[in-house]
């Protein structure tokens, strides 16, 4: 049997190629999926901001509904992990009543791993 | 005689073509932006495309399940059509009393619309007892007419004498069918397989009717409850439509050749 040739007829090449395609894509979620989004909160000058209050906003089917927060530590930095969440949005705010834009997140997969760019008080 | 130059025909095939794949591209397009589709003037050219909303389709709704259900059913119909049509379409190739009968009687079946015999087809369906299962979706589409007589013109095209040389042989009929008329039907096999397939992977109405719990919805269904529930979807609905569309494409795309050959198979004599 030329092995060749039916490796590279259609009916075969095509669905074994998605098969790859599928397998390596769900290895890499398998080795990405943990849920933690973690970033730096900093202010106008790019200073680190400690005690900051970061939220994350879940979206329902209608709207965006805050899910959980958690402060910045000393290097301005949080982290919230087990997000078994593919689309929400952060919100960083002070005690003195300023707050960040909210960035909208879309992650490629339920509890991506990510690195957020940093969320500028104003 | 000089002839005529082919490129103006070649350039009204191709403005067709392209006005074919419109809508193709429009569904795409806002698959990938998300933008309102009313919008006037119309941007022909995608503004930020991305793909996340088919994350979030994947994510939104139980799309693997509904995938699965489709998948499932559309097997069942495609191999009950090739064992009771090939099984239908063989016999019709024989003499036997009452056959013009029999063909007159599938050929005015096909007179009556699906929608007309749903009730029947439920009460059936309900007196077995598959009612909200793979088996009850699919239990409709395990033959079609049309395919019995794609079937049996392919099985007429083939030489007596080779079937009789196969009696000869000692085979019996089944596998007369399987060893000599299947490998020489493979058009009208090709033809079924397509046919069957497009047919219950689109099917809307019967799966309404016969599917109870969200868990066996169908992906045509599964796409009319997307709508029932999101809002703000636009982009993620024409999403879902690409990814319910594109199983049916690809397998179009690698056997249009045999889908094509199977149809016109027959269409000439000589």
């Amino acid at each position: 049997m030329n092995w060749r040739r039916v490796l590279l007829h259609r009916f075969v090449f095509v669905p074994l190629a998605l098969a790859i395609l599928v397998g390596g894509w769900n290895l890499y979620i398998v080795y990405n999926d943990d849920g933690i989004i973690q970033g730096v909160v900093r202010d106008g000058s790019g200073a680190a901001l400690a005690g900051a209050t970061v939220i994350f906003f879940e979206r329902n089917s209608a709207y965006f509904e805050e899910r959980k927060r958690t402060i910045t530590d000393a290097k301005g930095a949080y982290r919230f992990t087990d997000m078994q969440i593919h689309i929400g949005q952060l919100e960083a705010r002070t005690a003195d009543g300023r707050q960040s834009q909210r960035r909208l997140l879309r992650l490629w997969f339920r509890a991506q791993n990510i690195d957020v760019a940093p969320l500028i008080v104003r | 005689m000089r002839r005529a130059p082919t490129w103006p025909r070649h350039a009204i095939m191709l403005a067709v073509c392209l006005l074919m794949l419109v809508p193709f591209y429009w569904v795409i397009k806002t698959s990938l932006t998300g933008e309102n589709i009313y919008a006037w003037p119309p941007s022909i050219i995608p503004v930020n495309p991305h793909l996340f909303n088919y994350v979030d389709v994947w994510y939104l709704i139980p799309f693997p399940r509904y995938l699965l259900n489709s998948v499932i059913v559309t097997i069942m119909a495609i191999s009950g059509n090739l064992l009771f049509n090939t099984a239908a379409g063989y016999a019709l190739t024989k003499q036997f009393p009452g056959k013009r009968w029999i063909v007159l009687l599938l050929l005015s079946c096909m007179l009556i619309p699906f929608q007309a015999t749903i009730i029947p087809a439920y009460l059936i369906t309900s007196w077995l007892g598959v009612l909200n299962s793979w088996l009850g979706i699919a239990l409709p589409m395990l033959s079609t007419i049309i395919c019995i007589f794609i079937f049996k013109a392919s099985f007429e095209a083939v030489p007596r004498s080779l079937i009789d040389a196969a009696r000869v042989d000692g085979l019996s009929e089944w596998r007369i069918v399987v060893r000599i008329l299947l490998p020489l039907s493979k058009p009208a096999i090709a033809t079924n397989v397509i046919l069957n397939f497009i047919w219950s992977w689109n099917a809307f109405l019967w799966p309404l009717i016969v599917v109870r719990s969200p868990d066996m919805q169908t992906l045509p269904l599964g796409l009319a409850r997307f709508l029932s529930v999101m809002e703000d979807t636009t982009g993620a609905l024409f999403a879902f439509v690409v990814m319910v569309l594109v199983p049916g494409l690809t397998i179009f795309l690698m056997a249009q050749k045999e889908f094509i050959r199977g149809l016109t198979s027959g269409a000439t004599k000589g």
